[in-house]
């Protein structure tokens, strides 16, 4: 597999931009965070192809993205969730996992079958979770059934996957693509990898006994509501033709602070994604053969996914239950008149005249 | 190299254009892409040839009978410089009509008829933005070409974005806020439901209330913004958007804020002023007052005017209503007891002060203003600036205010004060009384009257020195003679053979060709359009045009020079524009000599 590493498409002129814009726009964070404790860890219930499992979500605090520190993602922010000094000791690791181990305890009668661990980063770089802390995790949880770790396509090897296929458990791991359109990941993303490393990712997962879930970020900067709904279409599809990528996680983007988003959104130049978006791609790629989900975070709010205030908690029901049931049918049930306005703002909203609604 | 666009018609900023398709678009114009259902009267001419932030694109066709957005990326409001910049587009020079997707950071000549502002629903609504954003567009993109809003356009904000230099607008804002159940108006985005009439007679509201939903909406608003766009190209040909937008513009403060902040750009809306009118200039509020033409006049009679009868005494009377003073009945009253003993000199809101011999210079005799006989502090503080500023470069021996209490009162005795000088007050009661112009007649006793000659010289002269600057006066006009009858005069020289004519509508000199030949041989700096070597009649396009003056505004009269012909006439463009122009009328000739 091709190892592009930031240095290389740093020589893009694009890229040099985003990334000087995003660091001048991260220093301005000067929060951090005790590094005994994860970022977010939280109990939900999640689609899997071996069916519907109770799963913990942990967000491990790594010392953050190794990306984000050179500038990194438009959109993300999770990088601010850092500490200081960059790097987290295997004991300091092994202690949040104790802290969310102890949370499910407190709040849930049973063990979740799913474990969902993501970094903001790559769990599976070794820069950021050292081998020995890898392993030591994947032995905490080997009596569960699945896991899910994040990482980018780069780490994605058999020694990597294969601790946590050695010890029984049903893996997968979680990649970050965005989107399957290299040069909408390139430029409105900022994401350096390309499309072919996430299928090579997904052969050597699929070689290690383990499986790929891609994780597809709807209307970053720079597109239309129109473009982007075309953008996701065509990545669901492509997802779905790449052996050992068994489900898609798509998810419209949110404002988060200290990023570039922020910045247009502040500026009236940025508007996240139409709740009947999300509903129109998950409705026209039911048919692929693949599970879809979707997990609009701050639905019905304005840094959120949204649509006119008075329908959005609905619409967020009928995607949390396609979610779970993969029934396009679940959209025929819910209507407004708003739909109206998203029609006009799919047919009209160019690149240049972002947004056209609020 | 524009081929498609055309200015016809000017009005400070705005302009009514023609956009040249194989079936014309008169701007400003409601415009839509061709593929679009739009219920009302738009022109479906736009033809979008994709971002290229999704994908790469092909470059298009093009079609005569439709402007082509270019392939483009977008950027919208709030887009950091470095990314603009490292992302700006560079576009191909096309032979079709053609469209350029710009940004402020990345606007500049791309020899596109028409420039797209992206992030344009990032600047409405923030009028520091908004200014921001348009004129320093505007600035960067040769003068004739449109400039096209996309997104943003209601039938309350056009007038106003029209106002600040704005050719193109589409519907997309009006059918958004139609599906969301707005019914808009030129004065309000009112809430559907909230209206049990509908205070409109298009033909969408031609129905029960009851049976008039959102999409009846829709096609009411795409017809309110329709309508309002003919009514601003009608303001523009009619040179009194201005006065419409003082008005309209009160209808949504951030409105009212975007023109307060255009007029804080003054060389901005200085450039694109015309320095005379047919139309009548209406002063309605204090913002009448930050005008270009209310401003650039006060300048130029305390920069550029020479007062010449400074040594008989000043009498300050107030304005009239009816223009040019000396035809109302009070200024023939006040004259009678004058009887050419004294320079007058009128005080007036908004104007500030005219010299008798300016009476006839726009805005002199075009401005009609509100009258209460209450003035407020905004204009009691200008008339006194511009009458001390006045005071300051001239020597009377006398100064008498004719005036009456109430507001030109206080700013006489603040003026008297701030110079230490001393005013003699002749009005008691009102200054048409018997008693009042006894008192001036008789404050004027001793005082011999100067020649009719005398006063017409130095109505040419100050004229001259009014409009070519400061010296023209002297320079062009040492060896003046003048013939006809007052305002209608002819200023010729010693030996007979005529320099100019004064244009009794507008106040202005309109030269010969001996008159501008001393105007180039004076010290006085002219403004010349330099043209390729031909004989022009009628008319200089801007093609035609190797070089012009910046200082040129529209209604200038211009020397014309190039290998083939001498002449003058009168700008239809301001020199920047004519510079940057590759169409388009740019002087009307009035004579010229060929060489």
């Amino acid at each position: 597999m091709s190892k592009p590493s930031p240095e290389v498409y740093e020589e893009g002129k694009g890229m040099d931009a985003h990334n000087s814009v995003m660091r001048d726009i991260r220093s301005r964070n000067d929060s951090t965070y005790d590094p005994r404790e994860p970022t977010r860890v939280w109990l939900d219930e999640d689609n899997t192809p071996d069916g519907v499992y109770q799963s913990l979500t942990i967000i491990l605090n790594t010392g953050g993205c190794r990306w984000a520190r050179a500038g990194g993602c438009t959109m993300c922010g999770y990088v601010a969730e850092s500490v200081e000094g960059g790097t987290v000791a295997h004991e300091d690791l092994m202690a949040q996992i104790q802290h969310c181990l102890d949370h499910e305890a407190e709040n849930s009668d049973e063990q979740s079958g799913l474990i969902k661990i993501y970094t903001s980063g790559s769990f599976l770089d070794e820069r950021e979770v050292p081998a020995e802390t890898r392993q030591a995790i994947a032995e905490t949880f080997a009596d569960r059934e699945r896991i899910v770790v994040e990482s980018l396509p780069d780490f994605v090897d058999e020694e990597t996957v294969g601790d946590f296929v050695d010890v029984g458990l049903e893996t997968d791991v979680a990649v970050g693509l965005e989107t399957a359109t290299d040069r909408v990941r390139h430029d409105c993303v900022n994401k350096y990898f390309d499309f072919a490393d996430f299928e090579a990712a997904s052969e050597a997962a699929q070689a290690a006994g383990a499986g790929v879930k891609a994780y597809l970020l709807m209307k970053p900067p720079f597109l239309s509501e129109a473009e982007a709904v075309e953008d996701m279409k065509r990545s669901v599809r492509r997802c779905a033709a790449v052996d050992g990528c068994h489900t898609v996680s798509m998810n419209p983007c949110n404002v988060q602070r200290y990023t570039m988003v922020e910045e247009l959104y502040h500026d009236g130049g940025y508007r996240p994604p139409w709740l009947w978006s999300v509903a129109e791609v998950l409705e026209s790629t039911a048919d692929e053969d693949v599970i879809v989900v979707s997990d609009p975070v701050g639905h019905g709010s304005d840094r959120g996914p949204h649509n006119c205030g008075e329908c959005d908690d609905k619409v967020q029901r009928a995607i949390k239950d396609f979610d779970l049931r993969q029934d396009p049918a679940v959209f025929e049930q819910v209507s407004c008149e708003c739909e109206a306005t998203w029609d006009a703002v799919i047919e009209r909203e160019r690149s240049y005249s972002l947004p056209l609604a609020r | 190299m524009t081929d498609y666009f055309e200015v016809h018609e000017r009005d400070s900023a705005a302009r009514v254009g023609e956009l040249r398709l194989v079936d014309s678009v008169t701007t400003p114009a409601l415009v839509d892409d061709v593929d679009t259902e739009t219920p009302g009267n738009c022109r479906h001419v736009l033809d979008d040839a994709g971002s290229r932030w999704s994908t790469e694109r092909d470059a298009p066709d093009g079609d005569e009978s439709l402007l082509t957005v270019l392939p483009h990326r977008g950027l919208p409001a709030g887009t950091p410089d470095e990314v603009a910049e490292a992302f700006a587009v560079d576009y191909p020079d096309v032979t079709f009509p053609s469209a350029a997707v710009i940004s402020p950071d990345t606007a500049t000549d791309h020899s596109s008829d028409a420039y797209v502002l992206a992030g344009a629903p990032g600047y409405v609504g923030h009028a520091s933005a908004f200014v921001d954003a348009v004129t320093t567009v505007r600035e960067r993109i040769p003068a004739d070409t449109a400039l096209y809003l996309p997104g943003v356009a209601t039938p309350r904000n056009v007038a106003t974005l029209v106002y600040a230099g704005v050719d193109l607008v589409d519907p997309d804002r009006a059918v958004v806020r139609g599906t969301e159940g707005r019914y808009l108006t030129t004065d309000e985005a009112y809430f559907l439901e909230d209206l049990d009439e509908l205070p409109c007679a298009c033909p969408a509201c031609q129905q029960p209330r009851e049976e008039f939903d959102r999409q009846d909406c829709v096609e009411h608003n795409v017809n309110a913004l329709a309508a309002e766009l003919r009514r601003v190209r009608r303001r523009i040909r009619d040179g009194r958007l201005r006065d419409y937008i003082e008005g309209q513009a009160r209808q949504d403060n951030w409105l009212t804020a975007t023109f307060r902040r255009l007029d804080q750009q003054y060389s901005y809306l200085e450039e694109r002023t015309p320095l005379i009118r047919r139309a009548d200039l209406s002063a309605a509020s204090d913002d009448s007052l930050r005008r270009v033409e209310i401003q650039r006049f006060a300048e130029r009679v305390t920069d550029r005017y020479v007062p010449r009868f400074d040594d008989r005494p000043l009498v300050l009377v107030p304005c009239s209503a009816r223009k040019p003073y000396s035809d109302s009945q009070s200024h023939k009253q006040y004259h009678d007891a004058i009887k050419w003993r004294a320079h007058v000199v009128s005080m007036t809101s908004p104007i500030g002060v005219v010299p008798q011999e300016l009476e006839l210079t726009y805005p002199a005799q075009h401005y009609d203003s509100v009258v209460t006989g209450n003035w407020t502090a905004t204009e009691i503080e200008f008339v006194s600036r511009v009458l001390e500023r006045y005071l300051e470069g001239t020597d009377y021996p006398e100064i008498i205010a004719h005036v009456p209490g109430e507001g030109y009162r206080d700013i006489c005795e603040r003026v008297a004060d701030s110079l230490g000088q001393e005013f003699t007050y002749t009005v008691t009661d009102h200054p048409t009384t018997a008693d009042s112009l006894g008192n001036l007649a008789a404050e004027l006793e001793g005082w011999d009257r100067y020649p009719k000659r005398e006063r017409e010289h130095n109505t040419i002269r100050a004229v001259a020195d009014y409009q070519f600057g400061e010296g023209a006066g002297d320079e062009l006009f040492d060896d003046l003679s003048t013939q006809g009858r007052y305002p209608q005069l002819r200023a010729d020289d010693a030996d007979g053979e005529q320099l100019a004519a004064l244009a009794q509508q507008y106040g202005v000199l309109s030269l010969t060709t001996v008159g501008a030949r001393r105007w180039v041989e004076s010290d006085v700096p002219t403004k010349t359009v330099e043209i390729e070597p031909f004989v022009p009649h009628g008319s200089v396009l801007a093609p035609g045009i190797t070089d012009a003056s910046d200082d040129i505004r529209v209604g200038d009269d211009v020397v014309i020079q190039g290998d083939a012909a001498f002449g003058v006439g009168r700008a239809q463009m301001s020199g920047p524009e004519m510079q940057s122009s590759t169409r388009g009328i740019a002087v009307q000739m009035r004579h010229v000599d060929e060489q």
